[in-house]
C-alpha cells in the first residue's frame, strides 16, 4: 500500500515537475468568412471532445488558442503560424482548412518543434510537407475511388465526369477516371467548370449531349451544389435515368435542407455521414450538436477535428506533456481506434487515416434529409499518395 | 438547330436574372452618381426576408416579394439619412471606402443573426416545376423571373421618363443645384430614388434566388457581376444594362456550353472588348 | 502633399529642404520599424506580410493616388511578382533572395506595362471594370496553368537560400523582417524623389486635367504606361518578398479580393501620400488581426464599421485628418 501511494507520489511529482501544466493547442480554421460553417464545424468537433473526455490529460490541462483564416491565405496561414508558436506557444497545431494555408504552415514546424493535425485539408500531398503532419480528415483521392467501382456494380459502361475547375476537383476527376477505366468503363467525356459557375444549365445540356449513362461531379460544399442539383433535376437529366455520382462534398448535411427533394436518391461516397449508426457516434452527435447549437448545421469537419482531439491527445500522453513533436508524432504512427465514423487507423508510413469509405444514398427519415449509408467499402487508405 | 435553341433559352433566362439583380445598382450608379458596392447586401437582405417569410412564417410566395422589398426599403431609409446623404457628390473612393464597409458590417450581421448556411425561398407550386417550350422544357421559375426582369424595364422606363418624378430626378441628377432654386426638394428625390434602387435590389434578390442562393457572403461574390453589367451597360441606361445583361448572359452560356474550361476567359475577354470600343457603356452618355 | 506648397520667403534651397525631409521620414520609418521589432518579436511574421502589402499599397497609391487611375485589380501586379519569384526559386533552383526580389520587380514591371495598355483604355467606372477583368483574367491563368503554378493547392517547394549565405530565414522571422524594413526604406526613398521629379509632377498634372496636359504636348497615355510599370516593379518587390517570407505562393495573390483591400487600405490612409499608403495599411492590417484574434467569429461587422467611420470622420483618410489637426494646432499657436 505504501509503495503504492509512494509511487503514485513519486509520479505525480515528476510529471508536474517535468512539465508546466497548461499546454495550448493552437487552431486556425475558417471561422468567419464564406466557409464559416466549416470553421464552426471545427469548434464543435473540439468542444465536443472537451465535454465528453474534459480538458486536463494527465496533470496537464489543455487550453485552444482559435486563429482565424477565412479563406486560402498562404501568406497570413504562415504570419499566423508563426505567432501562435512564437508569441503563445501552442504545443500543438491543428484546423486547417484550406490546402495553401497547410502547406505555408508546414515547413515552420519542425523549427517550431510542433506538430499540426490536419483537420480538413484534402490534398494528398500535404503529409509529404512535413514529417510532423498527421492527417484526420480525408483525401479528395480517398472518397472518390470507390465510386468507380459503384458505378461499375450498377451496371454503368459510359461517365461524364464534371467537376469544379480546380485543385480538388482535378483530384477527384482523376481518381475516378483511374479507378473507372481500370475496371473496364469508359470516360465519354471530362468537363471542368469554373469556380464560380452559378448556371449551370448548359453543363446540363452538356451532359445530355455526351450520351453517358452517369455524370460524376465534384463541387465543394457550400452554394453552388444547390444550383447543381437543381439543374440536374430540372433539365430533365434525373427522370432521364442518368444517375449522378458525387463524393459527399455535393451533399454535406447542412446544405440537404436547402436541395431539398431534388437530391433524393442521389449516391456519394464519404468517410462520414452524421447519420451513422454506432454507438460513438450517437454520443459524438449528440455533443457536437449541443456545441454548435443546432444540428442541422454538423458537417464533416466537425468529425475531423473531434479525431483530431483524439490524435493530440494521445500525443500528450505520450510525451508526457512534454514538447517533443518528433516523439509524438511517432507515437500514433499506427494507432487505432473507433471513431464517430468508424473504424480507422493512422497509416505509419505517410500518417493519414485508413478508413471506411461509405455508398450512401439521400433519403428523407422523420422530416429530415440524411445521408443514409448503404454500403461500405473497408479500410481504404489513400490511393492519391505517393512517397516523396 | 436544337441545340442552338436550348443554349439560347438558357442565356436568355441568365440574361435576364443578370439583369434584374443589377438595374438598381444602375439606377444607383447611374443616376445618383454612388458606386454602391453595398447594392448586393441589400439584395441579400431582400433573400434572407423573403426565405424567412416563406420557410418559417409559412407566407405565400407573394407576399413574401413585396415584404422583402418593402423591409430592405424600410433597412435602407436611416442608411440613407445617416450614411448614403454623406457620400453624394463625394469623390469615387470615398464611396468605395463607405460602401465596402457598410457591406462588411451587413455580412457579419447577417452571418450572426442569419447562420452561415444556405438559405432556399420556398417557391409556388406553379414555379417549382419545368415548362414545355416545345423544343425543350425549362426551369418555370426561370421564366417568372424573365418575365419579372420585361416588367420591371418597362416600370422603370415609363417612371423615369414619363412621370413627374422623372422629370425631377433626371433634373436634380444634372445640376441639382439649380433644380433646387426650381423649386425641386432634391433630399427627397434622391431618397425616394434610393429606395426603390434597393428595392430593386430586394426583389432580384428574391427572384434571382434560385441561381445566386442567398448566404452571407452573397454581398460580396456577386458585386463584381453587377459592377460589369451595370458599366457594360452604362450607368443609369435601362436598355444599356438590358442588353449588356443578356449579351454578357449569352457569351458567358455559350462559353459554359461549348469550352466550359475556358468559360471566365470569354467572359472577361468580351468584357474588355466592349469596354475598349464603347468606354461609356454600350448605351451610356458621354461625358 | 506639404512639400508641393512651396513658401518663396524660404532661405534655403528646395533641392535642400527635400533631402532634409527625406531624411527625416526614412529616420522616422526606422526608428518605427526597431521599435516595433523589439515591442513585437513574436509578431515578426505579421509584419513581414504587412510591409509586403505596403509596397502593393504604395504602387497603387502611384497609380490611383498620383496618376489618378482607378483601379480594382493592381493584385495583377504582386501576383506577377509573387508567382515569378516562386517559380524561379521552386522550378528553377534560383533561390538566392535578393536575386528573386530582382525577378520579382522585373515580372511586376512588365505586368504593370502589359495591364496598362488595357486598363488605360477606360476611363472611371469602366477603367475600373477593365481593371477587375485584367486581374480576373490572371487568376484564371494562374488557376489553369497549374503545372507551373500549383493551381489552387498553392505554389509550394519554395526555400529561399540564407541571405548573403549567412542569415537563414528563421522561425521568428528576423531575417525576413530586416530585409523586408531595408527593402521598404530604399523604395521609399526611391518613390519620394520619383513622385517629386518632372516626370512626378506630370503624372499629377494628368491626374488633375489630362486635357490640358495634352495640350501642352506631353505624352498622357505613355506617360502613364511607365508610371504604370514603375508601380508594377514596386508591387513585384512586394509579391517576392510575400513568396520569400512565405514560402508558399497561392492564387489569393492574383485576386480582386485583395486588390479591393489594398485600394480600402489606401483610401483609409490618404490617397496621394505615401506616408498614406503606409499608414493605412499599417492601421487596417494590425486592426484586423487584433480584432480577428480577439472575436474570430464576427470580427467582420468591426472593420466594416470602422470603414464606415472613416469616411464620417476623416474623409481624407487618416494622413488627412492628421495633418488638418497638425494645421489646427500651428494655427492656433501662431
Amino acid at each position: 500500500m505504501s509503495k503504492l501511494l509512494l509511487a503514485s507520489l513519486t509520479l505525480a511529482l515528476t510529471s508536474s515537475v517535468a512539465f508546466a501544466d497548461t499546454i495550448k493547442i493552437g487552431v486556425v480554421g475558417p471561422f468567419s468568412g464564406p466557409a464559416a460553417l466549416q470553421g464552426k464545424n471545427f469548434q464543435a468537433g473540439i468542444d465536443a471532445w472537451l465535454a465528453i473526455n474534459g480538458n486536463t490529460i494527465g496533470d496537464d490541462t489543455i487550453e485552444i488558442v482559435y486563429r482565424d483564416l477565412p479563406a486560402p491565405d498562404p501568406a497570413q496561414s504562415a504570419a499566423l503560424t508563426q505567432e501562435l508558436i512564437v508569441s503563445e506557444g501552442v504545443q500543438y497545431l491543428a484546423g486547417y482548412y484550406y490546402t495553401p494555408d497547410a502547406m505555408a504552415a508546414a515547413p515552420i514546424l519542425e523549427e517550431g518543434n510542433v506538430p499540426m493535425v490536419v483537420f480538413n485539408a484534402a490534398t494528398s500531398a500535404i503529409v509529404n510537407a512535413s514529417p510532423y503532419v498527421v492527417r484526420t480528415s480525408f483525401t479528395t483521392w480517398q472518397t472518390s475511388t470507390p465510386m468507380a467501382a459503384v458505378a461499375r456494380e450498377r451496371g454503368i459502361d459510359k461517365v461524364i465526369t464534371v467537376v469544379s475547375d480546380y485543385g480538388p476537383g482535378v483530384d477527384s476527376e482523376a481518381a475516378f477516371v483511374a479507378g473507372f477505366t481500370e475496371a473496364g468503363g469508359e470516360i465519354v467525356e471530362s468537363v471542368r467548370m469554373p469556380m464560380n459557375t452559378n448556371d449551370f444549365s448548359p453543363m446540363m445540356q452538356r451532359i445530355k449531349d455526351s450520351g453517358a449513362e452517369a455524370v460524376f461531379a465534384f463541387l465543394p460544399a457550400g452554394p453552388a451544389t444547390l444550383g447543381f442539383v437543381q439543374a440536374y433535376v430540372e433539365n430533365g437529366l434525373k427522370d432521364a435515368g442518368v444517375t449522378l455520382l458525387a463524393p459527399g462534398d455535393l451533399t454535406q448535411e447542412p446544405d440537404l435542407a436547402a436541395l431539398g427533394d431534388n437530391a433524393v436518391g442521389l449516391l456519394t461516397t464519404f468517410h462520414y455521414a452524421v447519420s451513422h449508426d454506432s454507438p460513438e457516434n450517437e454520443v459524438f452527435v449528440e455533443a457536437a450538436s449541443k456545441a454548435i447549437g443546432s444540428a442541422s448545421e454538423l458537417s464533416f469537419p466537425a468529425v475531423g477535428a473531434y479525431d483530431g482531439m483524439y490524435v493530440i491527445s494521445k500525443m500528450i500522453e505520450a510525451t508526457g506533456g512534454n514538447q517533443d513533436a518528433a516523439a509524438a508524432v511517432e507515437a500514433v504512427k499506427g494507432l487505432s481506434w473507433v471513431s464517430p465514423r468508424g473504424p480507422v487507423s493512422i497509416n505509419p508510413e505517410n500518417r493519414h487515416l485508413t478508413q471506411n469509405i461509405y455508398l450512401r444514398e439521400v433519403a428523407q427519415e422523420d422530416g429530415q434529409y440524411i445521408n443514409r449509408e448503404i454500403q461500405t467499402f473497408e479500410n481504404q487508405g489513400d490511393p492519391g499518395w505517393k512517397a516523396p | 438547330m436544337q441545340t442552338i435553341l436550348s443554349i439560347g433559352a438558357d442565356a436568355l433566362s441568365y440574361g435576364m436574372v443578370l439583369f434584374i439583380i443589377s438595374i438598381g445598382l444602375s439606377v444607383t450608379m447611374g443616376l445618383m452618381k454612388v458606386v454602391n458596392l453595398a447594392h448586393g447586401a441589400f439584395a441579400m437582405i431582400g433573400g434572407y426576408i423573403a426565405s424567412y417569410a416563406t420557410q418559417q412564417m409559412g407566407l405565400p410566395f407573394g407576399v413574401a416579394i413585396i415584404a422583402a422589398v418593402l423591409g430592405t426599403m424600410l433597412v435602407a431609409v436611416p442608411l440613407e439619412r445617416f450614411l448614403y446623404r454623406r457620400i453624394y457628390g463625394a469623390p469615387e473612393l470615398t464611396q468605395v471606402l463607405m460602401t465596402i464597409g457598410i457591406t462588411f458590417a451587413i455580412i457579419g450581421i447577417a452571418n450572426f443573426a442569419m447562420g452561415p448556411t444556405l438559405k432556399t425561398i420556398a417557391l409556388p407550386s406553379q414555379l417549382q416545376g419545368p415548362v414545355d417550350l416545345g423544343f425543350r422544357t425549362i426551369a418555370a421559375h426561370k421564366l417568372f423571373a424573365a418575365a419579372v426582369g420585361v416588367v420591371v424595364a418597362i416600370a422603370l422606363w415609363f417612371i423615369i421618363e414619363r412621370t413627374p418624378f422623372g422629370v425631377r430626378l433626371r433634373a436634380s441628377v444634372d445640376d441639382a443645384a439649380m433644380a433646387g432654386a426650381l423649386g425641386i426638394r432634391t433630399k427627397i428625390i434622391y431618397a425616394v430614388s434610393f429606395a426603390l434602387a434597393v428595392g430593386l435590389a430586394a426583389l432580384g434578390g428574391v427572384v434571382g434566388a434560385q441561381l445566386l442562393p442567398i448566404e452571407p457572403y452573397y454581398a460580396l461574390h456577386y458585386m463584381v457581376t453587377f459592377l460589369v453589367v451595370v458599366s457594360v451597360g452604362g450607368a443609369g441606361s435601362i436598355t444599356g444594362a438590358l442588353v449588356a445583361a443578356l449579351l454578357l448572359g449569352a457569351v458567358q452560356t455559350t462559353g459554359r456550353y461549348l469550352m466550359p474550361e475556358y468559360g471566365e476567359f470569354f467572359f472577361y475577354l468580351a468584357v474588355i472588348a466592349i469596354v475598349c470600343v464603347f468606354p461609356n457603356g454600350l448605351m451610356g452618355r458621354s461625358k | 502633399m506639404s512639400e508641393t506648397t512651396l513658401n518663396p520667403s524660404a532661405s534655403t534651397p528646395l533641392w535642400r529642404r527635400s533631402v532634409t525631409r527625406d531624411l527625416v521620414a526614412v529616420l522616422i520609418l526606422a526608428a518605427v520599424a526597431v521599435a516595433l521589432f523589439f515591442l513585437f518579436p513574436s509578431n515578426l511574421a505579421l509584419l513581414t506580410r504587412i510591409v509586403a502589402m505596403m509596397l502593393l499599397v504604395l504602387s497603387l497609391d502611384l497609380v490611383t493616388g498620383y496618376s489618378g487611375v482607378a483601379t480594382l485589380g493592381h493584385a495583377t501586379l504582386f501576383g506577377a511578382g509573387a508567382y515569378a519569384a516562386g517559380i524561379v526559386a521552386a522550378k528553377f533552383g534560383i533561390t538566392d533572395p535578393l536575386l528573386m526580389l530582382a525577378v520579382g520587380a522585373l515580372a511586376g514591371a512588365a505586368a504593370g506595362a502589359i495591364s496598362s495598355l488595357v486598363i488605360l483604355r477606360g476611363h472611371g467606372l469602366s477603367q475600373l471594370v477593365l481593371s477587375i477583368a485584367v486581374v480576373s483574367l490572371a487568376h484564371e491563368a494562374a488557376n489553369k496553368l497549374s503545372g507551373w503554378t500549383g493551381g489552387s493547392d498553392g505554389l509550394s517547394g519554395i526555400s529561399p537560400s540564407a541571405l548573403f549565405g549567412m542569415f537563414r530565414f528563421d522561425l521568428f522571422g528576423r531575417t525576413a523582417f530586416i530585409m523586408s524594413v531595408v527593402l521598404l526604406l530604399v523604395v521609399f526613398v526611391v518613390l519620394r524623389i520619383i513622385v517629386r521629379s518632372p516626370f512626378g509632377m506630370l503624372c499629377r498634372g494628368i491626374k488633375q486635367d489630362p486635357v490640358r496636359i495634352r495640350a501642352m504636348g506631353a505624352p498622357v497615355y505613355f506617360t502613364l504606361v511607365k508610371m504604370y510599370a514603375i508601380a508594377g516593379a514596386v508591387a513585384g518587390l512586394g509579391g517576392a518578398l510575400s513568396a520569400i517570407a512565405t514560402k508558399v505562393v497561392g492564387l489569393d495573390s492574383l485576386s480582386f479580393t485583395l486588390s479591393a483591400e489594398a485600394l480600402v487600405m489606401l483610401v483609409l490612409g490618404g490617397t496621394g501620400k505615401l506616408f498614406g499608403a503606409l499608414v493605412g495599411t499599417l492601421v487596417f492590417v494590425w486592426f484586423e488581426d487584433r480584432v480577428s484574434a480577439i472575436n474570430p467569429f464576427h470580427w467582420l461587422t468591426i472593420v466594416g464599421c470602422l470603414l464606415v467611420a472613416v469616411v464620417l470622420f476623416a474623409p481624407k483618410g487618416l494622413t488627412g485628418a492628421a495633418e488638418a489637426i497638425w494645421k489646427r494646432m500651428r494655427g492656433a499657436r501662431s
